[in-house]
């Protein structure tokens, strides 16, 4: 079991007082913390090994190589890929689904559709607009119901020979809906040709993943979200399909030959890594890799399942709290909230002043929270640094601001 | 009073209480105290972009003076835009657009009145700035 004492120890913000209190960071759904082990192996890079990768043919190129070619490895074997060569390091979710809609959608026929659902980010909304425009495709959203859950039913009735892409979130950042994965690429196999893309965003720091195990084609990863730095993601897809693909970014280091009319692509990955990639930040990765792996991912999945099952009860039990959640059995330890009455902003200004870091808006999704009649919502989510304590803190700031609010 | 003198005058009221808290609560009382907005001016013409949560901000012109209606959909930036309002109403175009003063600096609120650019309170005091420098043209 995690002991979060210690998982703490190894993030130095949580040193930090904020307004006269501990540090309550309940936004991991934004951005996770970083351990010394992240920080202090994107420093040493820096002071001891830092030269651009791949080209040089000397001794600090040859090791910096070296380091940002293990991620690739490291993170193979973390969501289980089939080669390393599949995994294409980019700057997070959002690049990585830009890079699929730019490759994919160019190759797809007028009238052909692509299905999203209602509670996706707008990471996984806005690209798959815009080539919708470009491209003349039609965009289809499956429907979420009252238990803030995937209408299964609904799914099937949208799919068709039309479809060629169904790209959906894997947990959420508004409900902490955890949709069954390998049921919905079933399906979806069953009943199309459709490219199956998943958003890892907020899967992949907290459960386990199996890509092979789950039968999906592509992945998209956010490093930040996993205690990583920022500017560093991970898509991973299929080796045969990145082959039969065009890359989106052309420059250095992704080419093979170059004349002044024309070129031909190196093979993948690198085919889709043009220019100097953020190899400090891959690095960073894999120590966050490195460093969840350490703990294992059954042990980070636990301790969210179960934080979840204590936030639920604490937060249920607040007269007048609305609470966004999946009623399911499984679901992530995120919570979107609003209290009639009080706007969202006011509330996690007043959580602040606890030392409650919770975010306020719409969180990126914001048609789905147009459909459920809300402005905004303050949202806590639960990582491997929180523990009970944590939302008691919460539960108690809420029901204060709520009586200062009102 | 000048622009000077009232920000002087907030300044030291906002002193009085110690904790963010506590200045939160004072704007949460000056939101509830405020005159009533009509509610067809919370339109798209009076809305501060830039702010989390629905700010609207209305000028008017009279005898060569410049007043500003105010309000929000949120408690603590409602108080805090009253208090603004409050600051640059009763003022010439000119007298606003010289003002030297910067409240970010001068108002110590926590994060709502924080230096960044992307700050609702930024917006709002861009928008009354602007206004007045509209006019001084």
């Amino acid at each position: 079991m995690i002991k979060v004492s210690d998982i703490k120890k190894d993030f130095p913000i949580f040193e930090r007082q904020i307004n006269g209190n501990k540090l309550t960071y309940l936004d991991s759904g934004a951005t996770s913390q970083k351990p010394n082990q992240v920080i202090d192996v994107m420093s040493d890079v820096y002071k001891n090994n830092n030269a651009n990768v791949h080209r040089g043919t000397y001794v600090l190129s040859s090791e910096t190589t070296g380091k940002y070619e293990d991620v690739r490895t490291k993170f193979q074997k973390f969501i289980n890929a089939y080669d390393s060569d599949e995994i294409i390091f980019t700057k997070g979710c959002t690049e990585g689904f830009n890079l699929l809609s730019n490759s994919i959608c160019k190759n797809l026929n007028q009238g052909d559709e692509i299905i999203l659902s209602e509670i996706e980010h707008h990471a996984n909304i806005i690209p798959w607009q815009m080539a919708a425009e470009k491209y003349n495709l039609n965009i289809k959203f499956i429907n979420v119901d009252e238990s803030f859950n995937l209408d299964i039913d609904h799914l099937k009735s949208l799919l068709s020979s039309k479809t060629k892409i169904v790209s959906i979130v894997g947990e959420s950042n508004i409900s902490g809906m955890l949709p069954d994965i390998k049921e919905i690429v079933t399906i979806v196999k069953s009943k199309s040709d459709a490219l199956f893309i998943l958003d890892g965003a907020q899967l992949v720091p907290h459960r386990s993943v199996d890509v092979q195990d789950l039968g999906i084609d592509f992945l998209c990863v956010s490093g930040h979200k996993m205690l990583g730095p920022t500017g560093i993601g991970v898509v991973w897809g299929r080796k045969e399909l990145w082959d039969s693909m065009d890359p989106v970014y052309g420059g250095g280091d992704m080419i093979e030959e170059v004349y002044y009319d024309k070129a031909t692509w190196a093979p993948v990955p690198h085919k889709f890594e043009a220019g100097t990639p953020p190899f400090v930040e891959a690095i960073g990765l894999g120590a966050a890799v490195d460093y969840l792996t350490n703990i294992s991912m059954n042990e980070v999945q636990q301790h969210s399942d179960s934080l979840r099952e204590y936030a639920k009860n604490k937060l249920e039990n607040i007269d007048g709290l609305n609470i966004i959640h999946s009623l399911s059995k499984n679901a992530g330890c995120t919570f979107a909230m609003s209290i009639e009455g009080a706007h969202a902003t006011d509330v996690s200004l007043m959580l602040d002043t606890y030392g409650v870091a919770v975010r306020a808006g719409h969180h990126c999704v914001q048609p789905f929270h147009r459909k459920l009649n809300l402005d905004a919502t303050f949202r806590a989510t639960g990582y491997i640094y929180n523990d009970e304590e944590d939302f008691d803190i919460l539960a108690n700031a809420i029901e204060d601001s709520m009586k200062m609010l009102k | 009073m000048s622009i000077e003198e009232k920000v002087s005058n907030y300044k030291k009221t906002l002193e009085i209480f110690p904790n963010p808290q506590e200045k939160y609560q004072y704007l949460i009382e000056q939101a509830k105290k405020s005159d009533e907005f009509p509610i067809e001016l919370r339109v798209d013409e009076f809305k501060v972009n830039g702010c989390q949560s629905q700010v609207w901000l209305v000028p008017e012109e009279k005898d060569d003076k410049l007043f500003f209606k105010s309000d929000s959909d949120a408690l603590i930036a409602k108080g805090l835009v009253t208090l603004i309002a409050a600051i640059y109403s009763n003022e010439t175009a000119e007298d606003i657009a010289n003002s030297q003063i910067d409240l970010m600096e001068e108002f110590e609120l926590g994060v709502i009145l924080s230096p960044a650019r992307r700050n609702g309170a930024f917006s709002m005091l861009k928008t009354i700035r602007e206004f007045a420098l509209k006019l001084t043209d």
